[in-house]
C-alpha cells in the first residue's frame, strides 16, 4: 500500500533524520519526498509504501516531539486515484 | 552566570540532588562547577555503569535519573543504557559534553555525532546550539523524560556553552496532552468485563510507572479477577492473593500461562504484548477479547488488535473499571490450577548441590519487605522473577526489554544511593557480573551496603540452556569455568565475601550476608546443568511450555 503523509515539523536539527529513521525502522520505504520552509516550521510531504498497517508508522511519527501535525491518506496508485476516506484524525500525543 | 553553573542551578531547582557520571575533556567545565554546587555527584567506573546507576535510581523512586558524561567515548559508552531505558520506559536525563561549536563537524578530538547516535534509542534528544537555549532545553528534557510514557532524553552541550555566559531565560512550558479515553469505551470495557466468563488481568510495568499500584490492588479487591504479571509488572499485585498467578510468558509460571490461554477476556494494563510474553502471537490467548489500557497510543493494536482500548493515566482509569466480581467457577478453576502447579518450596538442609530457586525463595523470605532486588540477565534473572516476591514494582530492578547483561550491580548502586536505608541486593550471573565488575570500585568508594549474590554456574547459562535444548547440545563459547575467584576479586576492593557450594550452608550464609553492615559478596556455586523451567520454545504457543523433567 502507498500512503501520502503531510507533516508539519519544527525546524530543529535532526528532525528530518528522525522522520526518515522512524519510517525505515517501522518497515516503510520512502518513494518520494518534498520539503519547504514555513516560518519556524517545515512542511514535508512524503509518499511511503509498506506492508504493515499505516498506523504502525503514523502512531510512532506522532510521538516525535518535533512533529507538529500529521495527515495521512491512502493512495490507490494503480488507478492514480486518492482514496476519499481520510485516515482517522490522529491526536498529537506522546 | 556560566552555562555549567546554570545547569547545576537548574538541577537543584528540579530537586535533583544526586547525579551519576564520569568526567572528561568536553564536560570538564561542568565538573569544575560541581565543586561549588550542592548537587552530589557519584563517580562510577564506566559511563555504562553510571547510566545504569541512574536507571536504578529512577526505577526505585519513579523520579528522573541524571547522568553526565563527556563527548566521544564517554557518550558512546552511554548508548547501551539509553537503549535499556528506552525499552523499559525509564525517565532519564543524560547530559553529554560536546566539542566547542567552532570545532563541531571537523572530526575534532573526541567528537562523535552523539545527536545522530541518540535518535533511535532515546525518547528525545537535543543539541544545545545557543546559550539562550541551554536552560529551556534542560527544562524540556525533564518534561519529556517524565510525561506520558517515560523515557530517556539526551542533551548534548558544546563545551563553549558550558564556559560561556547564559542569560536568564523564561520557563519552557510543556504542551503534552494526556491521551483520553472516551466514556463510550469505558462503558464498552465494563460491559466486556461483566459479560466475560473467564477474565484475566495482565499487568505490565505501566502500573508502577503510573503510581497506580494502590488503584490496581483496589480493583483486584473489588473484583477478584485472576492476575498475571510481566517481568516489569512484578510487585504490582499482591503476591499472597489466591488468584495471583505470577509471571507469564517464555519463562512464565504454568498456572499463569495456562490461565491466559484459557481466558475469554484479557485486560492488559500498562503492558505491550511483547514477544517474550506472547510466545507465538496468533496462538496467544486464542479465545480472548482484549481490553488494552495504556498511556501510549502507539502500543494499541501494535501487536494485537484490541477490542476496546482505554488511553490515559492508569491511576484515573483503574478506579472506573469493573465492578462485579468474577464468575466463581472460573475463580475456582484458576485457584485449583495455581495450587496444582505450585512450585514445591521447602527449606532443605541436606547436603547436596544448591538449588537456585529454593535459595532465592529463602532469600526473599529472609530479606526486608521493602528490600530492593536488582538482577543481571540470564537464567538467574528468570529465577528471581519466578521465585522472589516483591512488595512494589520499584523493588524489582531487571533489564526487561533490552535484557542487558551487566545491569545488576550498577542498578543496585543507583537504588542504594536513592534509598540509603533500604536493603539492596544484586543477584548476578557469573557472566553478567563481569560485564560491569568495575563498579565494585564504586561500592568501595562510597561504602554502600549493597549485597551481591553471584549465582555462579560457570556458564553463560541461558545461552547454554538454548544450546542444550535447541542446538543439539552443541556448546559454543558458553563455558566460563575459568572465571576469576570472586572472593579474591571482592577482597581487592575491600569487600567482605563468602563462598558456598552446599545446600546446608545456604541459610546461614544468607543470614550473614543480610546482617552485614557494609558491602558484601556471596559467591554461590551451582551445578551448571540446572535449567530454567518452564520454558516456552521459540515460535510455540504458551500452553505448549516444557516443564521441568522429572
Ligand atoms: C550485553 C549482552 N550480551 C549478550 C547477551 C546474551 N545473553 C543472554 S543471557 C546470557 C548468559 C548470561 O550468563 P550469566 O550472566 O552467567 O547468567 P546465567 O544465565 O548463567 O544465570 C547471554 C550471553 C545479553 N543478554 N546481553
Amino acid at each position: 500500500m502507498n500512503y501520502q503523509l503531510e507533516m508539519l515539523l519544527t525546524d530543529q536539527p535532526a528532525v528530518l533524520e528522525r522522520v526518515l529513521q522512524t519510517t525505515r525502522y517501522r518497515g516503510f520505504r520512502v518513494d518520494s519526498m518534498q520539503m519547504q520552509p514555513a516560518s519556524k516550521q517545515m512542511k514535508v510531504s512524503m509518499l511511503v509504501s509498506g506492508k504493515h498497517p499505516i498506523s504502525m508508522l503514523t502512531s510512532q511519527l506522532n510521538k516525535l516531539y518535533d512533529l507538529a501535525s500529521l495527515e495521512c491518506q491512502a493512495q490507490l496508485v494503480q488507478s492514480g486515484e486518492q482514496q476519499s476516506t481520510q485516515a482517522q484524525p490522529l491526536p498529537k500525543t506522546a | 552566570m556560566k552555562g555549567a553553573q546554570a545547569i547545576l542551578e537548574f538541577l537543584t531547582e528540579q530537586g535533583v540532588d544526586k547525579v551519576f557520571g564520569y568526567p572528561g575533556g568536553a564536560i570538564m567545565p561542568l565538573y569544575d562547577a560541581l565543586l561549588d554546587s550542592p548537587v552530589q555527584h557519584y563517580l562510577c567506573r564506566h559511563e555504562q555503569g553510571a547510566a545504569f546507576a541512574a536507571i536504578g535510581y529512577a526505577r526505585s523512586t519513579n523520579r528522573v535519573g541524571v547522568c553526565i558524561a563527556t563527548s566521544g567515548p564517554g557518550a558512546t559508552n552511554l548508548l547501551t543504557s539509553l537503549a535499556d531505558a528506552k525499552l523499559d520506559s525509564v525517565p532519564l536525563v543524560m547530559i553529554t559534553g560536546q566539542v566547542a561549536r567552532p570545532a563541531m563537524g571537523s572530526d575534532a578530538f573526541q567528537e562523535v555525532d552523539v545527536l545522530g547516535l541518540s535518535l533511535s534509542i532515546c525518547k528525545h534528544s537535543m543539541q544545545v546550539m545557543t546559550a539562550e537555549d541551554l536552560v529551556p532545553c534542560l527544562q524540556k528534557a525533564f518534561h519529556i523524560a517524565q510525561e506520558g510514557r517515560p523515557g530517556p532524553v539526551l542533551v548534548d552541550i558544546p563545551k563553549d556553552i558550558l564556559t560561556g555566559l547564559v542569560p536568564a531565560t523564561p520557563q519552557a512550558v510543556s504542551d503534552y496532552q494526556m491521551p483520553e479515553y472516551s466514556m463510550q469505551d469505558l462503558q464498552a470495557a465494563n460491559q466486556l468485563i461483566a459479560s466475560s466468563e473467564r477474565p484475566v488481568l495482565y499487568i505490565g510495568g505501566g502500573v508502577g510507572m503510573a503510581n497506580a499500584v494502590d488503584e490496581l490492588r483496589d480493583l483486584i479487591q473489588r473484583t477478584d479477577l485472576p492476575q498475571v504479571c510481566t517481568l516489569k509488572g512484578l510487585g504490582s499485585a499482591e503476591s499472597e492473593h489466591p488468584l495471583y498467578l505470577g509471571m507469564l510468558g517464555m519463562h512464565g509460571l504454568a498456572a499463569a500461562n495456562l490461565s491466559v490461554q484459557q481466558c475469554d477476556l484479557l485486560i492488559a494494563i500498562g503492558a505491550r504484548l511483547d514477544d517474550r510474553v506472547t510466545g507465538k502471537l496468533d496462538e496467544f490467548a486464542p479465545h480472548a477479547k482484549l481490553i488494552h489500557l495504556d498511556i501510549d497510543p502507539a502500543e494499541i493494536h501494535k501487536r494485537r488488535r484490541a477490542d476496546v482500548s482505554l488511553l490515559g493515566d492508569l491511576k484515573t482509569i483503574l478506579p472506573l473499571l469493573g465492578t462485579d466480581t468474577v464468575n466463581p467457577s472460573w475463580r475456582e478453576w484458576v485457584s485449583d490450577l495455581k495450587v496444582s502447579k505450585a512450585f514445591p518450596y521447602a527449606v532443605d538442609n541436606s547436603p547436596g548441590q544448591i538449588d537456585a530457586p529454593q535459595l532465592l525463595r529463602q532469600l526473599s523470605d529472609m530479606s526486608a519487605n521493602d528490600a530492593i532486588v536488582s538482577c543481571d540477565v540470564g537464567q538467574h534473572q528468570m529465577w528471581v522473577a519466578q521465585h522472589m516476591r516483591f512488595s512494589q514494582p520499584s523493588c524489582h530492578l531487571s533489564s526487561g526489554g533490552l535484557g542487558t547483561m551487566g545491569f545488576g550491580l550498577p542498578a543496585a548502586i543507583g537504588a542504594q544511593v536513592a534509598n540509603p536505608d533500604t536493603q539492596v541486593v544484586a543477584v548476578c550471573g557469573d557472566g553478567s557480573f563481569m560485564m560491569n565488575v568495575q563498579e565494585l570500585g564504586t561500592l568501595r568508594r562510597y561504602q554502600m551496603p549493597v549485597k551481591i549474590l553471584i549465582l555462579d554456574n560457570q556458564r553463560l547459562g541461558m545461552v547454554k540452556q538454548w544450546q542444550e535444548l535447541f542446538h543439539e547440545e552443541r556448546y559454543s563459547e558458553t563455558d566460563l569455568s575459568d572465571n576469576p575467584e570472586f572472593s579474591r576479586l571482592a577482597a581487592a576492593f575491600d569487600i567482605q565475601s563468602d563462598v558456598i557450594q552446599c545446600r546446608s550452608q545456604v541459610g546461614e550464609a544468607l543470614r550473614k550476608m543480610l546482617a552485614y553492615p557494609g558491602p558484601y559478596l556471596l559467591h554461590v556455586q551451582l551445578d551448571h546443568k540446572d535449567n530454567v523451567w518452564p520454558i516456552v520454545p521459540p515460535n510455540t504457543a504458551n500452553h505448549q511450555m516444557w516443564e521441568q523433567p522429572k
